[in-house]
């Protein structure tokens, strides 16, 4: 509804805003030295793509997950796996994990998808908390104790010293997942999803074959969400049970989304440009101290935010602009 | 002639901006620890310990004999350098942890790191210390896998989980008036659990005993009925747990209500050492024994250990120093010693005095032979004792030698036969 | 093995007991609590301290517990939920959790992370039937679940007020259009939610330990017993509930405890399987 009515001048202004962040992230490492703030953009793109991911399950479809984190998991150990026990590289491995995380959402989501509002969401929850007792009672994938990646310093397997290859990295998968939603949403698929969103019986009767887009946007959002996860353990280095499949994790994922604007190409983006610097940031300032202030004033922020900015930050964006609400 | 001005003059400035930064003369040491989360409260009490160690460096103790590096005021051959300790919450997640070791790293330009009480923080955090050459002094955690990796920056000063189970039966040797023969371990489902049951079964096989039963649970969980009934079915002669506090306190009221405890009840730290723990549930649980790597009761032996509990009172409210916040306390000294003899404040030679320190059994605070690190980073002088509650606190029941009192252990474990 | 089956039976009253404030609140106001849990640790600390500082037993704080968290649930309705009904329903989500979040942490800074566990209270003690050997504090804690159980099933199912409630639930408008004022039921609902809370927290600190995250041990669960009873369903909840205590306590005597929760949750995704809106959902 909102996109496709959009008049092509502000097409082609989105198309200049990605240019200008494109060029922005480009630039970054070279006009800031501190590998700290490197740090928070790699995660700040990390999670937007992970919220621009949800979206498509969460925000188009209007299916809230919240075990989306079992996707990350699966990526994650895929990943590790295939590094351990076969050498395999993550060049190979990460979108081996992107695969793994994708059948396994086709497999779970014959079940769930059926599922409409609340239950859906708990059954989300469901497979990601059996997911994390399997993993914890499988020694050979690392059981409670988890897999480590080695140290190297190699392109070849994608492990490095420094922290620096790893923001391009992350650079680059996000303009990769920036440009999946953006072209699915705009698709066909897009179309019929926001369709089924709006009232799924009236779009199947006017013959959109919903289980099949269904399945679709499940499964493209755990193929994203799995790359990521492969991401994820190359560059954190260590993967366990509780890191992985955690859901902290998940409702982070959700919280990104929400924040920026639930159904927006943009909003999850925004919603982690927020929320993971201001995360981050209290956490410096006061995490130290260990008296808890800093989650505090997360919190406050949170429930502010969600108060005064109903529709998320994108709304700051569509008040301003010429856009119907 | 004037190239040749202009090169001294800048070395002069370099040395000046040297002697500068030694003249602000303050060493920074970045502590990574769960100040939130699940884990906060034992944090709080490492956080503590370890202001304690900080202070007894900077300060003059003259009183404190036992401790060499407490006597002089900072670090002596750094003109009297004080340590700083720039704290970082980890939450308890290894993926934060690891960000506050780049931060502390990079930003607060820390000579060094301890941390993270967690094995999963630990590896994750001292992977960083590695990759970037930075040396990392683990002082808590009991993973044997921390020092299988084959790095070259960590070091630790706690003895491992094979060392601690070897202990255990060690002390279960010395029972004669109850079977020991049957042995069951409840653990939780995490690093920390896996390791100690690893352990278990390697050293019962070893010490011919059996492991009859091996009862994994989530940490937190609800209701611990099922894991305790499983446990009464098997009839163990030794029971050994390896849970935090939350689960500890769990435990020790099912098994009451139950009416069940198995005649040895043996606890692998952790929880069990937790003053809150011993505050709390210490009158109904009287009888528990626990290895531990420190007593207050040592005293006797180590009069400084007497004097360091006072201190730690005295900051913590109230609180005892325990076998964690005590470890977290040797660690920044040995940390200080090595930095002291190194002389410098760069990575490799602070690494290298770490790999060379050689500290005997009066050295130290904790009853340990010493800190000497293996090839692998792990000190192969500490050990483990094995502490029995009775009345308010613990008391030392092995190795034989430390026993204060000659009556204990009192085995077996009747605090609630109805 | 009846071991097992009575110590899940009884855990299972208590998950039903926590899960039934969240029922109400869930069920008829359509707000997924998320600091449901963070109540329950709220109510936890209002009967520790109440002993701690004044020896009142818990029995006896629980209505104490309970008018407390009423106030709570009556300013988080106001202050939070009430603002936010015109908006897209997920973030109410967001804020929710960020409530929970500032309770937890305030907590935290309030009484410190350290783990509290109260001494022998009146409950204490087993009671023994038999071979088996049950916690007091549990049985009793069960037996008063069920009465406030019944109690709520006679004001929703039974009452006139009742009868508003299923109807504000059902369609807000309409409800509305016919004269009831759904703006005060739903303030009536989070009230009542949460006094139900209140009175679980107060006597689950007879047996459980408290901590400013305790919230997570049993919301979780109590998610997934409204869930799995269908939400609109008060007996729903309910009988999940107790399923859930004894559907754990089985997998631990006869499989493993390892994997308590995840048969917990499998019984749950089989649940909805067959019936797509839990047991006995009505939406």
């Amino acid at each position: 509804m909102k996109e496709a009515a959009r008049p092509a001048i502000v097409r082609s202004r989105g198309a200049r805003v990605v240019a200008v962040v494109v060029l922005a992230l480009a630039a970054f490492p070279f006009a800031v030295a501190d590998p700290f703030y490197r740090q928070i953009v790699v995660m700040t793109l990390m999670y937007g793509a992970l919220g621009a991911a949800w979206n498509l399950v969460g925000g188009f479809l209007g299916r809230v997950s919240f075990g989306h984190a079992v996707f990350l998991g699966l990526g994650a150990y895929t990943t590790l796996l295939l590094l351990h026990k076969l050498g395999l590289s993550p060049w190979l491995g990460i979108p081996a994990g992107g695969l793994i995380a994708a059948v396994s959402a086709f497999v779970v989501g014959r079940p769930t998808l059926r599922l409409t509002g609340h239950y859906f969401a708990m059954a989300t929850i469901a497979v990601l908390a059996v997911a994390h007792v399997l993993m914890v009672n499988w020694s050979w994938a690392g059981g409670a104790v988890g897999l480590e990646a080695p140290i190297a310093n190699s392109v070849w397997l994608l492990l490095f010293r420094s922290r620096a290859p790893y923001y391009w990295i992350a650079a680059v998968l996000a303009l990769l997942t920036l440009w999946a939603t953006y072209t699915l949403a705009r698709s066909r698929a897009g179309y019929y999803w926001r369709a089924i969103n709006g009232d799924e019986a009236a779009a199947r009767s006017l013959g959109v074959p919903a289980e099949r887009y269904k399945m679709l946007a499940f499964v493209m959002s755990a193929a994203l969400t799995g790359i990521w996860g492969g991401f994820y353990a190359i560059y954190v280095g260590f993967v366990d049970p509780d890191s992985a499949f955690s859901l902290t994790l998940s409702i982070q994922i959700v919280l990104v989304a929400i924040l920026g604007g639930v159904g927006t190409i943009t909003g999850p983006w925004l919603g982690a440009a927020l929320l993971v610097p201001l995360a981050e940031g209290m956490r410096v300032a006061m995490g130290g101290s260990g008296k808890g202030f800093d989650l505090l004033l997360y919190g406050l922020a949170i429930v502010l935010v969600s108060l005064f900015l109903p529709r998320g930050l994108i709304a700051l964006r569509l008040r301003r602009g010429a856009a119907p609400g | 002639m004037k190239k040749l001005l202009a090169v001294l003059i800048a070395c002069y400035a370099l040395a000046l901006t040297d002697l500068a930064a030694a003249a602000d003369n303050v060493i920074r040491i970045g502590a990574i620890y769960p100040l939130s989360g699940a884990l906060a409260s034992t944090g709080s009490e490492l956080k503590a310990a370890i202001e304690l160690a900080a202070d007894l460096i900077n300060q003059t103790h003259p009183e404190l004999k036992g401790v060499a590096i407490a006597t002089g005021s900072g670090l002596a051959h750094l003109g009297g350098a004080k340590i700083e300790v720039v704290f970082a919450d980890s939450q308890g997640k290894p993926e934060i942890g690891q960000a506050e070791a780049e931060r502390l790293i990079d930003q607060e330009h820390v000579v060094a790191l301890i941390g993270a009480y967690q094995s999963a923080v630990t590896k994750t955090t001292s992977r960083i210390a590695e990759q970037r050459g930075v040396p990392y002094l683990n002082p808590e955690s009991s993973s044997p896998e921390l020092t299988e990796r084959g790095y070259k920056w960590f070091f630790r000063t706690t003895p491992n989980d094979e060392t601690f189970i070897g202990n255990m039966m060690q002390f279960l040797d010395t029972l004669k008036s109850v079977p020991t023969k049957r042995i069951a371990v409840v653990y939780e489902n995490t690093d920390f659990g896996v390791n100690t049951a690893k352990a278990v079964e390697k050293f019962a096989k070893q010490a011919r005993r059996e492991v009859v039963a091996s009862i994994p649970y989530s940490a937190g969980t609800a209701s611990v009925s099922s894991e305790t009934q499983k446990l009464a079915a098997s009839k163990p002669d030794v029971a050994i747990f390896a849970s935090y506090t939350s689960d500890a306190l769990l435990f020790v009221r099912t098994m009451r209500e139950a009416a069940y405890a198995p005649p040895v009840f043996l606890a692998n730290d952790a929880g069990f050492i937790d003053a809150r723990f011993v505050s709390e549930v210490g009158p109904q649980v009287q009888g528990v024994l626990t290895r531990d790597v420190w007593a207050n009761d040592l005293y006797t032996i180590k009069p400084v250990i007497k004097q360091l509990n006072d201190m730690f009172k005295a900051r913590s409210g109230g609180k005892e120093l325990n076998g964690n916040s005590a470890r977290s306390l040797q660690g920044v000294l040995v940390l200080a010693e090595a930095i002291d003899r190194a002389g410098s404040t760069k990575p490799e030679a602070i690494r290298q005095a770490l790999a060379a320190i050689d500290l005997s059994a009066d050295q130290v605070v904790m009853p340990w032979a010493g800190v000497k690190f293996d090839a692998s980073g792990q000190n192969e002088r500490g050990q483990g004792l094995i502490l029995q509650l009775v009345g308010s606190g613990y008391n030392t029941v092995w190795p034989e030698r430390y026993k204060q009192r000659q009556d204990l252990p009192t085995v077996p474990f009747l605090a609630w036969k109805h | 093995m009846l071991e097992a089956l009575a110590t899940g039976l009884f855990n299972g009253l208590i998950y039903a007991a926590v899960a039934v404030g969240l029922a109400l609140i869930w069920g008829i106001t359509d707000v997924i609590n998320f600091a449901h849990g963070d109540f329950l640790m709220l109510a936890m600390y209002v009967a520790y301290w109440l002993f701690t500082l004044g020896h009142v037993d818990p029995t006896l704080s629980a209505p104490v517990a309970a008018c407390v968290l009423a106030f709570v649930g009556f300013f988080a309705y106001a202050l939070i939920i009430r603002p936010l009904q015109r908006a897209p329903a997920m973030i109410v989500i967001l804020a929710t959790f960020g409530l929970g979040l500032v309770l937890r942490q305030l907590a935290f800074i309030a009484f410190s992370p350290d783990y509290r566990n109260l001494p022998d209270t009146w409950l204490s003690g087993s009671i023994r039937l038999g071979d088996i050997s049950l916690g007091r504090p549990q049985v009793v804690t069960g037996v008063v679940a069920l009465a406030m159980i019944g109690v709520l099933f006679k004001l929703v199912y039974r009452t006139r007020w009742g009868r508003a409630l299923q109807a504000v639930a059902e369609d807000r408008l309409a409800a509305s259009l016919v004269g009831i004022p759904s703006d005060r039921v739903n303030a009536q609902v989070w009230m009542l939610g949460s006094a139900a809370v209140g009175v679980t927290g107060a006597l689950l600190t007879s047996f459980f330990y408290v901590f400013p995250s305790v919230g997570a041990v049993f919301g979780l669960l109590a998610f997934v017993a409204v869930a799995m009873g269908g939400f609109g369903a008060l007996p729903g909840a309910f009988l999940s509930g107790v399923l859930i205590g004894i559907v754990e306590a089985l997998t631990g005597y006869l499989v493993e405890p390892a994997y308590k929760t995840a048969s917990i949750f499998l019984i749950f995704l089989l649940v909805l399987w067959y019936r797509p809106r839990g047991l006995f959902g009505r939406w």
